[in-house]
Order: C-alpha cells, then structure tokens, then sequence
C-alpha cells in the first residue's frame, strides 16, 4: 500500500504568496534604479511630498482592488471620484462648517452609484466593463451639469484643504488614511468571517452559491463599497488640489487597475492582497515621481509606463501561479513519484 | 454707330469703377514684427484723431477709433504691430463696449448665447458664427472669460443671427476635438473662432471646414501646427488666420526677464499641452536666447516641450515637485500660466522649499497668484507678466467678419506685448473672480453675473 505525499501548509502559503512577490521586487528595483539615476527622489522630503498621493492612488486601486476580486471591472471610478470632489466645493460653499455635510454628501452619491453598479451587474448579471463605463458617463454628465451651479474652479473649504496638508509625523494625513484603510482590509480578509466570505465568494461563485452564500448580495456590496472608497479618495484629492476642476479625477482610470494588477491579483477574480495593492499604488507613483525628477519628455514616461504594465502583466500573479503549479506538476510525475513513495511494513 | 458707343462707353464706365475700389486694402506680411511700422490712427491721451471718412477699415463695416485706455488695459504700454494687424485690433477693441446697456447689448443674451451651446442673438442676422474651444466653460476661468468676449463681440454685429458653442473640456480623447469642429460643419456656420488644443490633430477637420467655405481663426496663438512642424496647417493658406503673439518675440522676452532677474542661477521652462504650438513656438527662442541662466530641463529637441503641465491643475503640482526635488533652488520660471505657477507654490510648501529668490515670466495675469505675491511681500520674488491674452477671441471674430466683408486679411494677426512687472495694484481684492485676467475687456457687471454664486 503506498500513500502520496501530501504538500504541507507551508508550501502552500509560498504557493499562494509568490503571486505577490512580484511588485515588492518592483519596488526593490525601483529604489535601485532611483538610488542610481534619480537619488533627491529618494530623499525623505521627497518621499513625504509623494505620500499622499501613493495613498490616493491606493485607496482607489483597493476599491477597484474588492471589484475584480469579484471578477468584475469598474470603469466609473473617474467619474465617481471626481464627483465627490466636486461635491466637497459645491456643498462646502467654501465653508468650514459645512465640511461635514460636504463629506456625508459625497459619500453618500458615491454609494449610490456604487449601488446602481452593482445592482446592474451583480443582479442583473450585465457586462461589468459596459455597465460601469456607461454608468461613468451617466456620472461624468451629472457632474458636469452639477459644476455649473457654481463658478468654475471654485476652491474647498479652506479648514479641508488645510487639514489634508497638514503633516502628521511629518507626513500628510491622507497618507495615514491610505494605511489605516490598507490595514482593515488585511484584517478584514484574514479574521472576519465577512471577509473570508468574501474571498471565496470571489475565488468560486459556482461553488459558493452551492454551499448557501449569498453571492449577488456580495457582489452588490463589492461595488459599493468601491465606490465609497472612489469617493474618500476623491475628497481627499479636492483637500490637495483646493480647486478641483469637473476633469480631476480624469488619470484614476486605468492607474487603480494597473495597481490591482501589479499588486498581484487575477482580472478573472479570486484573492488579491491589500498590502500589495498597497505596494503597487506606491510603486507606479514613485516611478511618475523618478521620471519626473529624471526630467524624462512626457511621451517617454508614457511608454514607460506602458512597459512596466506590460511587464506587470508578463510576470502576474496567474502566470506565477501557472508556473509554481507546473514546477510541482512535474515533481508529481509518476516516474518521480514511484520513488518516493512509502512502502507499508 | 451711335448703339456702338453707348456701349463702348458703359463698358469703360464699368471697368473705371472696378479699378477704383481697390484703394485701400489690408496689407499680408508672412512675418510681422512688433515693432511699428506704421499704425493707423494717431492717438494722445485716449482720443483718435481718425474721421470715419479717414478710417481705413470703414468699407468693411469696422472703426480703427478704438478707446486707448482699454487697448491698454488689455496689452499694457505697447507698440503697435504691423499696420494690418493692427488695425485689426484696434477694431475690435472699438468693439469692446463696456457699457452694454448704451451699446445696445442685453446682458442677459450675452449669458445665454455663453452658456447655452446654439442661442439666436435676436437680430434676425443670417451669419451664424461657430466658436470651437478645445477647454471649456466649464473646466477652466480662462477659457470661460475668452468664450465670454467672443460672445460679446458677435453680439455687436447685427448681421450674426446665431452663436453656436464646442467645448472638449481637455479632453484626452482626440475625436471629441475633431467632431466639435465636424458638427460645426454639418450646422452650417459661416465661421469658426476657437482655440486648438489638438494642434496638428485638427488639421482634417480644419481643413474640411475650409473646404465647405467656413473660414476658421484661431487665437491665443492657437497654431494648428507650428509652420515648419509636419502636418501643420499654414495659417493665410489652409486657414483663414491666427491672432497672436509673435510667440519667438514672446519667448525671447521671457528670457530677457530671466537673464536680468536670475544672473547666473537655475530657471525651468513649464508649458502646457505636450508639443502644443504655443508652448514649442515660445520655447524655442527662449532657449536659444537665455543668456547666463542654467537651464535644468532643456527641451530633447527643436519639436518637442519641456515641462509639459497640460495647463491641467492636476498634473502641475507632479511637474514642480519633479523639478524642485532635483533642483530645490530653482530662481526662475518661464511659462505661460499664471495661475498654473499659484498651483505649483504648494509643493515650494511641502518640500519645505522657502519661496524666495525667485523671478517669474508669465504670459496670463490670473490674480490668485498676485495676490499671493502680494502677501507675501518678499523682496526677492519678482513676477513678470505680458497679458491674458482674452480679448483675442474678439480680435478674431472681427477678423472674420472683415473677411466675409470683402477684407483681406494677414496670415498672422500679430499682438504687440510688453513684459510688465507686478505690482500690488495688481491685486485687487474687489476682483469678482480671483482668476479673471485683469486684463481682460468683459465688463464688471458681466464678470459679476458669469461668476455669480
């Protein structure tokens, strides 16, 4: 009688880990190349300054993150998030007292669209990528129409933009926002039930809804509550900017998806890690960042990026996967097999 | 015999009244210069000295008997430009009526036709005037006071019976530029005014507008192409005209600024639009005539801008903190923003970088950053400034409505500007919008109900 052997716990974890090593051995080239070629980008009043907006990007990439873990895409988070900086000019009216109901509003809008998407897609079943661009639109439209109710380029409250400026340990508070939101996502996944849940509901709906979760209702959720994190960001970015024009959240279109991406996780859904969603928003802002220091031409930095997406999608977490699982596949071949197999006395 | 006379003599009398109407006409010089060669009327203390019989534009329905004061509220103490260009600025400064009411211009029309996209003037004219901005109302100050003109000074014209308005609010998606000017097209204008934010990119539709007789002036210095880039469109030839600095004069003043002001220290170039016209044309003779000044971000070559900031607020603060991160003692920029300068001063705050030793030359006057100069109040930092440039859109129109008239007009209108230093006269807290250009013809009360809220 002979038994197989069977992977330990510890494998698997490497297993499931490795699909997330790549943007943390990014980051580790990036400071590198930067260390070489660009060394004021490494500075610490550098890296403070570029704080907030790694956050930004990150806050953003983690909704967009808890979206395409679900297998679904979401298109509408420039219109999404630009509405809630508009919103924080035309509600605050320029006044401190009425950040509070500015920030409640803009939330609030950006639920509704996060619902209406995930209504459409996660009840109805339509198209992901087709719903959420036509929904983008229908939100860009609105804010355009919302923007004329007050004079073009129109600042926030003077109290928000100050206090989204301000430095807490030397770094902006926006920044501080961005961890804190990190960190309730990998506690989130790893110690609530609704996370776990979560998770494999995205990683296999069939089976889910076989075992009784409530698989719609997550994916509903997914959407909304992407869209509040749009809208954190969004509110966020008017504070930095203090004039946010109607066309703000314009480069947050493809950045979060290449964020998700980078950051490990499959576009067919499944699990994706916050931490390195996190890594990978810093990762594409330091590397803006460098080139700007580098004084690289605007069309070279556009290729750039375009190969380090590439790149991203080359060495992504599927195709680690892929391979880990093929480097096993191949240990288990019956010839190999045969010759560890224990025989019984 | 005598059949035969008559008619040799009317025939005579035909051609003797042809030739004769031909005396006065716009001259067309391929490369005007700023300085005067001869300008039109003689002017002292804010009056003309020229008769309506006397005006060389009165055939074509226009008066060169412009209000000095707003000629120089609008470009500052400048010496005119070619005799054609001229002219044609001084009529339409003589446009810029700032009492609407006795101008015989209701105000609320003029807010209709700005924020509506088509609005029937009233006047029952047939010409219908397009007016195709590649920013908008709605995302920029600037753009929204130069629509604003615009709109103004087709209301002056009883023959414009329509105003129809494109925006593609910067956006990134080539088409939507090309299909405002298509549907202009299909709507039947007789003329467009805009701005190219496309640049090379509308080329086609520029040209099929041409083609289908709609003449299409651009302002601002809006080249679509610079002339030696290719593809460019050759503004006399493919397009009617282009109002604007001498943008190598331009840039060549820019550096004049920066080589008093900064000696031998850093300066940056910022600009807009990647390779936009504007930009490179400015740019060029800035770099080749800096003299002393070390420039950190060179452009790669003669095609190509440096310190690209899209004119997009988002963007700005990325290019300063790249610069300042490399070079924190950066002493001067040249571009063409101002406000965009008032963007960037945030990142001078978060690196930590004291705001000081510093000398700007700017092309727009947005007070947001005047007033912060003002605040300021350090002796080192000095800010030079030459005009917003808004009322060409007007300079336009008129241009347009000269060449429907019968005028010809010059492949180049060229506006004279001076660089001018800030002072605390230029703030002025009683502004209705901090980011209106002081320099701009739009009456208060206009501005006051454009900005209301």
């Amino acid at each position: 009688m002979t038994a197989r052997r069977v992977p330990s716990s510890a494998l698997t974890s490497f297993v499931v880990a490795s699909r997330y090593l790549p943007v943390y051995l990014a980051i580790l080239l990036l400071i590198l190349v930067a260390s070489i070629w660009a060394p004021d980008a490494l500075s610490s009043v550098s890296l403070s300054a570029i704080a907030p907006y790694g956050a930004l990007l990150a806050i953003t990439a983690l909704g967009q993150m808890l979206v395409i873990m679900t297998g679904g895409i979401d298109l509408s988070v420039p219109g999404t998030l630009t509405l809630a900086a508009v919103i924080m000019v035309g509600v605050g009216e320029q006044a401190d007292e009425r950040v509070g109901l500015a920030l409640l509003t803009a939330v609030g809008a950006a639920a509704f669209v996060g619902l209406v998407n995930g209504i459409l897609i996660g009840g109805l079943k339509l198209n992901a990528l087709i719903v959420t661009l036509a929904v983008g639109q229908v939100v860009i439209g609105v804010l355009y129409r919302y923007g004329r109710t007050f004079p073009v380029q129109r600042p926030v409250p003077t109290g928000w933009s100050h206090w989204t400026t301000n430095r807490i340990l030397g770094v902006s508070p926006v920044f501080w926002m961005g961890v804190i939101i990190t960190l309730f996502f990998i506690v989130a996944f790893r110690y609530t039930a609704v996370g776990r849940r979560f998770q494999v509901v995205g990683a296999n709906p069939v089976a889910s809804n076989v075992v009784g979760l409530r698989v719609n209702l997550n994916q509903v959720a997914a959407y909304v509550v992407a869209a509040v994190l749009y809208a954190v960001a969004g509110v966020a970015l008017a504070g930095l900017l203090r004039i946010p024009g109607v066309t703000s959240g314009a480069q947050y279109l493809l950045g979060p998806i290449a964020a998700v991406v980078i950051g490990g996780a499959s576009l067919n859904g499944g699990l994706a890690s916050p931490l390195s969603t996190l890594g990978a928003a810093f990762f594409l802002t330091g590397l803006n960042h460098m080139m700007m220091v580098m004084g690289l031409p605007t069309a070279l930095r556009f290729v750039v990026f375009g190969l380090v997406i590439i790149g991203g999608m080359l060495v992504s977490g599927d195709r680690i996967i892929k391979g880990v699982e093929q480097v096993f596949r191949e240990r288990r071949r019956p010839g190999r097999l045969e010759n560890e197999t224990m025989t019984s006395p | 015999m005598k059949r035969r006379t008559i008619t040799v003599t009317l025939l005579l009398a035909l051609v003797i009244a042809a030739c004769g109407g031909t005396a006065e006409t716009t001259t067309t010089t391929a490369a005007p210069t700023t300085t005067a060669t001869t300008a039109a009327p003689t002017t002292t203390g804010g009056e003309t000295t020229t008769t309506a019989s006397e005006d060389p534009l009165a055939e074509f329905g226009e008066s060169t008997d412009a209000d000095m004061t707003l000629v120089e509220k609008a470009l500052g103490d400048v010496e005119p430009s070619d005799e054609g260009s001229w002219n044609i600025i001084l009529a339409s400064v003589a446009r810029a009526h700032q009492d609407l009411a006795a101008a015989g211009i209701d105000i609320e029309k003029a807010l209709e036709c700005w924020s509506q996209p088509e609005c029937d003037t009233g006047t029952g004219g047939e010409i219908v005037m397009g007016y195709a901005d590649g920013g908008g109302n709605d995302v920029n100050v600037w753009r929204s006071v130069s629509h604003m003109e615009a709109v103004l000074q087709a209301l002056t014209y009883p023959e414009i019976g329509a105003i129809v308005s494109t925006a593609a609010n910067f956006s990134q998606d080539l088409a939507v530029h090309v299909n405002d000017i298509r549907f202009l097209i299909q709507r039947e204008v007789d003329f467009i005014v805009g701005y190219p934010d496309a640049g090379i990119g509308l080329a086609g539709a520029v040209a099929e507008a041409e083609a289908a007789g709609i003449s299409y002036v651009s302002f601002s210095a809006g080249y679509v192409g610079l002339p030696d880039q290719a593809g460019a469109l050759i503004p006399g030839e493919d397009y009617l005209t282009v109002v604007g600095e001498n943008l190598c004069d331009l840039g060549e003043s820019f550096s004049e600024v920066l080589n008093t002001g900064v000696g031998s220290g850093k300066v940056a170039l910022l600009g807009g639009t990647p390779n936009n016209a504007l930009t490179l044309g400015w740019q060029r003779c800035t770099v080749s005539s800096l003299s002393g000044p070390q420039l950190v971000n060179p452009p790669v070559n003669q095609d190509t801008t440096a310190g690209d900031t899209s004119w997009f607020p988002p963007i700005i603060p990325d290019v300063f903190r790249g610069l300042l991160t490399a070079d924190p003692d950066i002493a001067g920029y040249a571009y063409e923003y101002a406000d965009g300068v008032y963007i960037g001063l945030q990142v001078y705050e978060e690196l930590g970088i004291p705001v000081q030793n510093l000398t700007l030359a700017l092309r727009t006057d947005e007070q947001t950053l005047f007033c912060d100069w003002a605040e300021r109040n350090e002796p080192t930092y000095n800010i030079w400034y030459s005009a917003g440039g808004n009322f060409q859109s007007r300079t336009g129109v008129t241009a347009a409505m000269m060449s429907i008239n019968g005028a010809e007009i010059p492949a180049t209108i060229i506006v004279p500007h001076v660089m001018r230093q800030v002072t605390a006269e230029n703030c002025d807290p009683e502004r209705v919008d901090p980011l209106v250009s002081g320099t701009s013809l739009i009456p208060d009360d206009v501005l006051a109900a454009m900005f209301a809220g």
